[in-house]
């Protein structure tokens, strides 16, 4: 079958006019017929019509809807055509678009929820989830009391690998971002302080700014970003091939198989990765300062003077912290995983915000515990 | 059947993963508007003698050609409107989980044709109606049963009004009724619209009900080991690997009993 252009001739027949169409109608053609058919009805008459399809010799689904529009009125206006002459295989195809009815009697695509049904919804769903999370506190609490009483129960090995991935590959992206932070804090320090002719200071501040605060918190953000989404996504994964599932019904415990070893690991690896921050982000204001013109010496000994044991004791216990909150975050977000195609990435997701939500809260809380026991 | 013009034609096709042979010099044609059948074990490859027939993999040798136009070699364009020729339903319907059933069906016409937003939405209700889902149109794919998420995926498989459509495993994970119910859907597009089926599937049930022709593959000899409709091959074949197919016999090769003896 050789395939022609579309064509439509309005004419007078016995009962009025009749549209004739023939030819190619199908999904390369429809356009070119829809706007045929328009032009040759924009001068008739809005009467009865008769579409005359005999000479229709090709044709398909999305070409048959111009006929379907045609017959309900959707194409001109007020008139409603009569399909004749139409090839049974095409009248096959016709017949297959639903009736006006079926149309209106589909469901809409989606209740709208009232506004204080959707306050409700979701405060319940907040408060289901501080439940979970409480339970979740409690159930690691007990998975390490019962690691203490037998170390041999912990998956030793996962625990190494989980501080490879998180951790050692880590440093790289931790040092550099650490030493730039040092660079600029220790930049943008140097032109208030210059007015006072106080750059030397620029010392005291990096010591403590980089080891008190955000050596912890920049590691922290990192390893959520890093680890904590990848923690959401691993078992959010097993829990949608129902790999979780079989671990319960086994009678392993997932808390102790899968969560326990990753807390743990991310406990040990934060106090690590946060002195390579901490040192590289010294180093980064040193360096400035050394462009400045400042000796060594002189940077030594007021970093020496500013810098406590106590605050690398309260930077690094921060940072312990920090690790179990960013490593526990992340699976109990994949093990609340829901179903669907978009649900792994919504736990890594939600991972991610949760994570770096609780180092802010944590770190502000640490701040007025610190200032309150004077260390 | 016989004197219809050949849709797909495969020569020589070898199939494989690198150095893995799964399936070697296979020859064989499609015929217009017939429902061919692949058939085999599990391990046979048939999932990935389908997989090369749509172009998804490269086979090792041979050529596939879709209305005598090689798919191997086709590139740009050409390929594309090769492509465009069949459609797909994929063994897990592979929906879009963010779309409704209705956008799901849109997609294609929305990126492949110049109908209006209407018409396209009318397009995509006839397609569903086709295969009796227009009811669950709104519906999000996940609120859909198994059986009405292959029927989905069927109906955006017709969307562009393919001449061919390619079925993998349809009656997998189906129960029987859900099963035949399909099958029926089958009969109805192959007949009603003279739609060319190539299905993939080792259900006897639904081969009988919906095989015009089938051929056997068989994972040891890696290779074609019978062709014929399927009651032919039932009653007719010589070779004990495909009488103990499709008698259901477990295993090995003494097979003489009578004709359905174990069904």
């Amino acid at each position: 079958m050789t395939p022609t252009a579309v064509r439509a001739e309005l004419r007078e027949g016995d009962r009025g006019p009749v549209l004739a169409i023939s030819g190619r109608l199908d999904v390369e053609t429809a356009a070119a017929a829809r706007r045929e058919i328009h032009a040759k009805l924009a001068g008739a008459p809005a009467k009865a019509l008769e579409v005359d399809a005999s000479g229709v010799d090709h044709g398909d689904m999305s070409g048959m809807v111009l006929l379907y529009e045609l017959e309900e009125g959707r194409l001109a206006p007020g008139v409603r055509a009569r399909i004749t002459e139409l090839k049974p295989e095409f009248r096959t195809l016709l017949s297959a678009f639903p009736s006006r009815e079926a149309i209106e009697a589909l469901e809409p695509h989606r209740a709208r929820r009232t506004l204080p049904v959707e306050v409700g919804a979701h405060s319940l769903s907040l408060l289901r989830d501080l439940r979970e999370q409480v339970t979740f506190v409690g159930a690691v609490a007990q998975g390490f009391g019962a690691a203490l009483r037998s170390p041999r129960a912990m998956r030793w090995p996962e625990v190494a690998l989980a501080v490879e991935k998180a951790g050692v590959n880590a440093v790289p992206i931790v040092s550099l971002i650490s030493l730039l932070a040092g660079l600029i804090i220790a930049f943008e320090a140097s032109q208030p302080l210059a007015m006072f002719g106080a750059q030397a200071y620029i010392a005291d501040i990096i010591g403590i700014v980089m080891i008190r605060e955000f050596g912890p918190i920049f590691t922290a953000i990192i390893l959520a970003g890093r680890s904590g989404s990848a923690f959401a996504a691993e078992l959010g994964t097993m829990k949608v091939n129902e790999e979780l599932n079989a671990l319960t019904t086994m009678g392993l415990n997932p808390m102790r198989f899968l969560v326990m070893q990753r807390v743990l690991a991310g406990m040990l690896l934060m106090p690590v990765l946060t002195a390579f921050s901490m040192l590289t982000g010294v180093v980064g204001g040193i360096l400035v300062m050394l462009a400045m013109g400042f000796p060594f010496a002189e940077i030594w000994s007021h970093l020496a003077g500013a810098v406590r044991v106590s605050d690398v004791l309260v930077g690094t216990s921060k940072s312990i912290v920090f690790g179990a909150i960013v490593a526990g975050l992340g699976c109990l977000r994949g093990m609340q995983t829901k179903e669907g195609p978009s649900a792994v990435g919504d736990s890594a997701t939600r991972a991610v915000v949760a994570g770096i939500l609780m180092i802010i809260v944590v770190d502000a809380i640490f701040a007025v515990v610190t200032n309150a026991l004077q260390v | 059947m016989s004197s219809a013009p050949v849709a797909i034609d495969v020569r020589g096709v070898t199939v494989g993963y690198g150095d893995r042979v799964v399936q070697q010099n296979l020859d064989f044609q499609v015929r217009r508007g017939e429902v061919f059948v692949i058939l085999g074990g599990s391990g046979s490859g048939k999932s990935s003698v389908l997989k090369v027939m749509i172009g998804l993999y490269e086979p090792v040798a041979g050529v596939i050609r879709i209305d005598g136009e090689n798919l191997v070699e086709a590139e740009g364009e050409n390929r594309q409107r090769l492509l465009r020729k069949f459609g797909v339903m994929y063994q897990s319907g592979a929906l879009f989980g963010s779309l409704t059933v209705l956008e799901n069906v849109r997609l294609p016409l929305d990126e492949f044709t110049e109908l209006t937003r209407e018409e396209k939405d009318l397009v995509a209700m006839a397609k569903l109606n086709q295969v009796d889902l227009l009811p669950a149109a709104g519906r999000m794919p996940s609120e859909l049963s198994g059986g009405m998420q292959k029927r989905a995926a069927i109906a955006r498989a017709l969307a562009l009004d393919p001449g061919i459509l390619f079925l993998d495993e349809p009656s997998a994970g189906l129960d029987p009724i859900t099963s035949a119910g399909l099958d029926a859907t089958i009969r109805t597009l192959s007949r009603g619209l003279g739609i060319t089926f190539v299905v993939v599937t080792h259900e006897l049930q639904s081969i009988y009900s919906i095989a015009d022709r089938c051929i056997m593959l068989d994972a040891r000899r890696k290779t074609i080991i019978a062709e014929g409709a399927p009651a032919d091959l039932r009653d007719h074949s010589e070779d004990p690997y495909v009488r103990q197919f499709f008698l259901r016999q477990a295993e090995p090769a003494a097979v003489s009993g009578g004709e359905g003896a174990t069904r």
